[in-house]
């Protein structure tokens, strides 16, 4: 079985950013859950950045067993455009582009992600470069769940798993 | 060092709040206002509650004034002790005293820490800290006897006389028997001091520090903050935060102070700062 996970770039999850107080415990424990989930052997698809952070969640995981096949984690997000406290300010076009971009991850639509509009993605702040490997990953995969989905920060965070 | 006041123990990266708490008609910042038993143990509730992890009771204001016998300082605090024990069994005790007879009485009692402000000046009083296994605070006072004022003190240097009679005061300790992780030192600011020597104390601090014994700091509203701002008592906690956070950045660990939340805030924010102490909860632009 091959399984893939998708989690946010969200930097608060980097233990170097670690505070007192979590300010993310629920899309923490989401993470934590869905990376347990992948297997011993992961794969990261991811940016520079993103990277450091799938890295920090496979790093954090026990008791992981296994069951020979191959497994991807990989980091993108939504628009960080969705309030006026958000770090790209308000735009209004962010919910239109982020719900069209769950119903793709969540069906899945490879041929949709495929086609995301990359200037409107640069305009919204989101993170949404590794969506083409994505989309060949997703070709004959099935989702498995839905861990998390919220934007506790004016940022669309999903954790999501699938099969195939 | 892990620090260890009788029954509680801290970790070396944990900065501590002991609120002061005058079991005195006379005291210089609050008048009076806590002299009546069940005015202190109300202020002992408030400053829990406000985290403060260490009561610092006193039965004897500092400056001079009417004489208090041994029985009467006794009658002021023993008991009072004994009620603060059953009703916050977490929180540390500390008693204010130099007097060995008082020290023996209030750790009978329930006191962790004997807070000698006045350097040592009965001999004794380290034999008792160790038979109970309390801890001890070591404080400079430049030799000055205690509950008198100083008068044209002068030093060569006020930071190595520090340093020299609370080391000398600490290893005295220890060769009485007091736990090593139980011994504090105090520059005492304001004692047998100046206010130029109370600033120079400040801003050396970190030489006290890196005596590697664990500091205690009682900055709190005293004479030395008021001359330099001259302002009251009553307007003084600006420059008492100002001087704490100087001190939080040279590493004190233990603060005796009168306001305890703005003090905290003050010093949680400087350890941040240094490095010691996480932010409580911090998103912006890690999102």
């Amino acid at each position: 079985m091959t399984r893939i996970a998708l989690v946010p770039g969200c930097l608060a999850l980097l233990p170097a950013y670690a505070s007192l107080l979590d300010p993310v415990p629920e899309l923490r424990a989401a993470c934590a859950e869905a990376v347990a989930w992948l297997g011993e052997d992961v794969r990261i698809v991811a940016a520079d950045q993103g990277r450091r952070v799938a890295e920090a969640l496979l790093a954090t995981r026990t008791g992981v067993a296994g069951d020979g096949g191959s497994s991807y984690l990989v980091v993108a997000n939504g628009a960080a455009t969705r309030s006026e406290r958000a770090p790209g300010y308000l735009d209004e076009r962010a919910f239109d582009f982020d719900r069209a971009l769950a119903k793709s991850l969540i069906a899945p639509d490879p041929a949709a992600l495929r086609a995301v509009d990359t200037d409107l993605s640069h305009a919204l702040w989101a993170d949404v470069a590794t969506l083409a490997p994505l989309a060949d990953l997703l070709d004959a995969a099935h989702l498995e769940s839905v861990d998390y989905d919220d934007d506790p920060y004016g940022v669309q965070y999903w954790v999501l798993r699938w099969a195939s | 060092m892990t620090l260890r006041l009788r029954r509680h123990t801290f970790a070396d990266d944990q900065p501590l709040m002991m609120a002061i708490v005058n079991r005195t008609p006379d005291s210089f910042f609050d008048k009076g206002a806590t002299w009546a038993e069940d005015a202190a143990f109300e202020r002992v509730g408030t400053v829990v509650e406000q985290g403060a992890e260490i009561v610092d009771i006193g039965g004897i204001k500092a400056a001079p004034g009417v004489e208090i016998p041994p029985a009467e300082e006794k009658a002021r605090v023993v008991d009072f002790v004994a009620r603060v024990r059953e009703a916050f069994p977490d929180v540390v005790i500390s008693v204010d005293t130099w007097r060995a007879e008082v020290g023996d009485a209030v750790c009978g009692a329930g006191a962790d820490v004997l807070n000698d402000a006045w350097g040592g000046a009965d001999p004794e009083l380290v034999d008792v800290a160790a038979a109970h296994d309390a801890a001890i605070i070591c404080t400079h006072t430049g030799g000055a006897t205690p509950r008198t004022r100083p008068y044209r003190v002068e030093y060569d240097d006020v930071v190595r006389s520090a340093i020299e009679d609370t080391v000398a005061y600490a290893q005295r300790a220890l060769d009485a028997g007091v736990a090593p992780e139980s011994i504090v030192i105090d520059p005492a600011h304001d004692f047998g001091k100046n206010t130029f020597h109370s600033l120079e104390i400040t801003r050396r601090l970190g030489e006290m520090v890196a005596t590697g014994w664990p500091v205690l700091v009682s900055l709190s509203n005293k004479d030395f903050v008021g001359e330099t701002l001259d302002l009251p008592v009553g307007e003084r906690l600006l420059g008492t935060l100002a001087a704490t956070s100087v001190c939080a950045l040279a590493g004190a660990r233990i603060y005796r102070v009168h306001q305890v939340p703005e003090t905290r805030q003050s010093v949680d924010m400087v350890w941040s700062i240094a490095g010691r102490r996480r932010p409580a909860r911090a998103i912006r632009g890690l999102q």
